[in-house]
């Protein structure tokens, strides 16, 4: 069964509005989402999002609104599994232990974090404290990636997580589609395939694609070589584009499943 | 005993608990790419013959190394020497890395340099050097650095380099290095990022520190004796890191680091007025690396403020974090008013005009020199020249005949 994830930024345009968002993405068939925190200082993202990111520290966005954002959507019965996604100065200045444990107990499913890379591991001890406490740290690949990295990587990510103590996730492997920043783009990198087949060569767990990923025949493309497509700034360009009204994206997102 | 010099020029790039690469994954082989041709021309003696032709015959090296007599005259305490920076080609120390990196990415076969700017003067050497090295170039600003400093924006397009104004944030230095690191990751295989100071991932701290030891090296034979005392202004570190490096493992000599003290170290309306890690900040890892940065309760990256673009920065060079946790550097600050007094007095005194970020420096010297004895040396780095600040100053000193001058030429 071929999986969806798609993205918001907490607090963008409000709190409120990302709630709405978040249950009508979940119920129209996203089986992962990510919940991304708001940083000053986005290096991965593109326009999109940057300024998603901007807009809502300006309205006033805290860690803690997205903490309960996260808990408050954990509760509400589907199957859909909630990631958060934000970069390492957010967990360092929160602690590092102390944001993991705060994230499970909120049933966060998994982290999402650009700028920590595994080289840093010793300093950090961010993996430890995402299997400490049973979430699944998402690995970053690239087009770029050497193969004796992919090695490295699927060491990483072949370790089982705990979820919430109860069942086993394994959580998956984000390949980035092709150079550049996240944002929308009318057409696929082109060498996709043999750049996702090289990754399969190494990485045992599923795989997600994104970046660039802004249409259902994009997801379908997608779905042949990897089994979770991730479809993040188109989601805020039509929330941009029809002033915060969610018809548009009920039906962008539907159509994104069947 | 353990050298200090060698640590901070360390293969892994960790000092202490500073550096690090903390970059999206797409930028991991980029980096060490360019780590391997780093080490590689260090080895390599037709690199280093290279570099220093460059240093003497394209910048103008060595720069002097000059007694103030007559400010130390008037200020009565320690002889005041100035290592003049400014007299190299782009008018500051930034041209001393930005060959070095130049050479470097031709050796990988780059064609495109970009790089991020603040006042414009890592900006200037960077388009200057991609002029001679026919590599195309561009450049980010922040707009208001834009706004603030339009004479090298100008410079800029002259040689050859696209300007982009960046609206993002703040719209200065620390937005100007996260649309370079975004061009960079967009554009991973035939761009250099020309990185302008001592911070940034692995191994840009190393890389520019060893480009920027030159000034140090040179200082030592200049003087032909210890100095006392270092006095350097710090934004991201770059100048001070070259002043000071080649003398870390002389225990004698002890090092004062001068930071934006803006309109002093308090806070505005929540907001810092200043720029002022070492008084305010706290460990953070942003743009690639672990070190002090300004931040809010939420570990959100705050703005800064200081009359100086080039030192109007939140984050430090992770080295500079280290000795200033080992105790090894001392950091103090100027706020603005300190800085003009000294940029006046320097001018006035010695016919001299620093660039408003190395009068910090000024003002820290003068400030050091009073305490102290005759017989004690202070070796100040004037990190650039204040032609460059010639629309700041005019506006900040109130000096009507120049306004009324703008107006006509408009």
């Amino acid at each position: 069964m071929k999986k969806l994830m798609t993205h918001i930024v907490a607090g963008y345009p409000s709190l409120k509005k990302s709630e709405e968002l978040l249950r009508l993405m979940a119920k129209n068939g996203a089986d992962f989402i990510e919940i991304q925190i708001p940083f000053s200082d986005p290096v991965a993202d593109g326009p999109t999002i940057m300024q998603a990111n901007q807009k809502s520290l300006e309205a006033g966005t805290k860690v803690e609104d997205c903490f309960e954002l996260m808990k408050k959507m954990t509760k509400i019965g589907s199957e859909t599994k909630f990631l958060f996604m934000t970069y390492f100065n957010i967990l360092h200045h929160y602690g590092v232990e102390k944001f993991c444990s705060r994230a499970a107990k909120c049933g966060c499913y998994g982290l999402i974090v650009p700028d920590m890379p595994i080289d840093e591991e010793a300093q950090e001890h961010y993996l430890k404290n995402c299997r400490k406490h049973g979430l699944a740290p998402i690995q970053i690949i690239s087009p770029l990636t050497p193969e004796r990295r992919l090695k490295m990587i699927a060491k990483v990510a072949a370790h089982p997580a705990r979820h919430g103590a109860l069942a086993s996730a394994e959580g998956f492997v984000y390949c980035v589609s092709r150079f550049g920043t996240t944002g929308q783009e009318s057409k696929l990198n082109p060498q996709l395939s043999s750049y996702l087949k090289k990754v399969k060569k190494h990485i045992k767990v599923p795989l997600a694609v994104g970046f660039g990923i802004s249409n259902k025949a994009h997801v379908e493309a997608v779905w042949k070589e990897a089994d979770i497509a991730v479809v993040g700034s188109k989601i805020i360009n039509i929330l941009n584009e029809n002033s915060g009204d969610l018809k548009k994206l009920e039906e962008f997102v539907k159509g994104l499943k069947l | 005993m353990n050298s200090l010099k060698k640590y901070l020029l360390n293969s892994d790039g960790h000092f202490g608990k500073f550096g690090g690469r903390y970059v999206p994954e797409l930028l991991i082989p980029i980096m060490e790419e360019l780590q391997k041709a780093f080490l590689q021309a260090k080895k390599d003696s037709s690199f280093k013959k290279d570099l220093l032709n460059l240093y003497h015959n394209y910048s103008g090296r060595p720069t002097p190394l000059y007694f103030c007599e007559n400010l130390t005259r008037k200020i009565g305490g320690a002889k005041i020497y100035l290592k003049n920076e400014g007299l190299n080609h782009t008018g500051a120390h930034k041209i001393n890395h930005c060959l070095g990196q130049a050479l470097l990415a031709k050796r990988m076969g780059k064609k495109r340099l970009i790089a991020e700017t603040g006042a414009g003067q890592h900006g200037l050497a960077t388009a200057t050097v991609a002029a001679k090295f026919g590599l195309k170039c561009r450049v980010y600003m922040g707009a208001r650095d834009v706004e603030r400093q339009r004479p090298n924006v100008f410079w800029m397009e002259q040689l050859g380099a696209e300007v982009i104004p960046v609206k993002e944030g703040g719209q200065i230095l620390r937005d100007a290095i996260n649309a370079a690191l975004r061009d960079l990751i967009s554009n991973p295989e035939d761009t250099h990022y020309l990185l302008g100071t001592v911070c940034g991932p692995h191994p840009y701290p190393v890389i520019n520190t060893y480009f920027q030891k030159i000034v140090g090296e040179e200082v030592k034979k200049q003087l032909g004796a210890l100095p006392d005392y270092l006095v350097a202004c710090v934004g991201g570190g770059s100048n001070a890191m070259g002043l000071f490096y080649n003398f870390l493992d002389d225990k004698k000599v002890q090092m004062l680091a001068v930071e934006a003290g803006g309109k002093g170290i308090k806070k505005e309306k929540g907001k810092f007025t200043h720029a002022a890690r070492f008084q305010a900040g706290e460990v953070g890892v942003v743009e690639g690396f672990k070190s002090y940065f300004l931040q809010n309760s939420e570990g959100q990256i705050e703005e800064t403020f200081s009359i100086s673009a080039g030192l109007d920065y939140s984050g430090v060079g992770p080295q500079l974090a280290y000795l200033h946790d080992i105790g090894r550097v001392e950091f103090t600050y100027a706020v603005d008013d300190e800085v003009m007094a000294a940029y006046k007095l320097l001018a006035k005194t010695e016919g001299i005009f620093a660039a408003l970020e190395s009068a910090h420096a000024v003002a820290g010297a003068i400030k050091l020199a009073k305490n102290l004895p005759k017989n004690k040396t202070i070796v100040m780095n004037c990190s650039g020249r204040g032609d460059k600040d010639l629309f700041i100053v005019t506006k900040k000193l109130g000096d009507e005949n120049f306004a009324n001058f703008l107006k006509k030429q408009a």
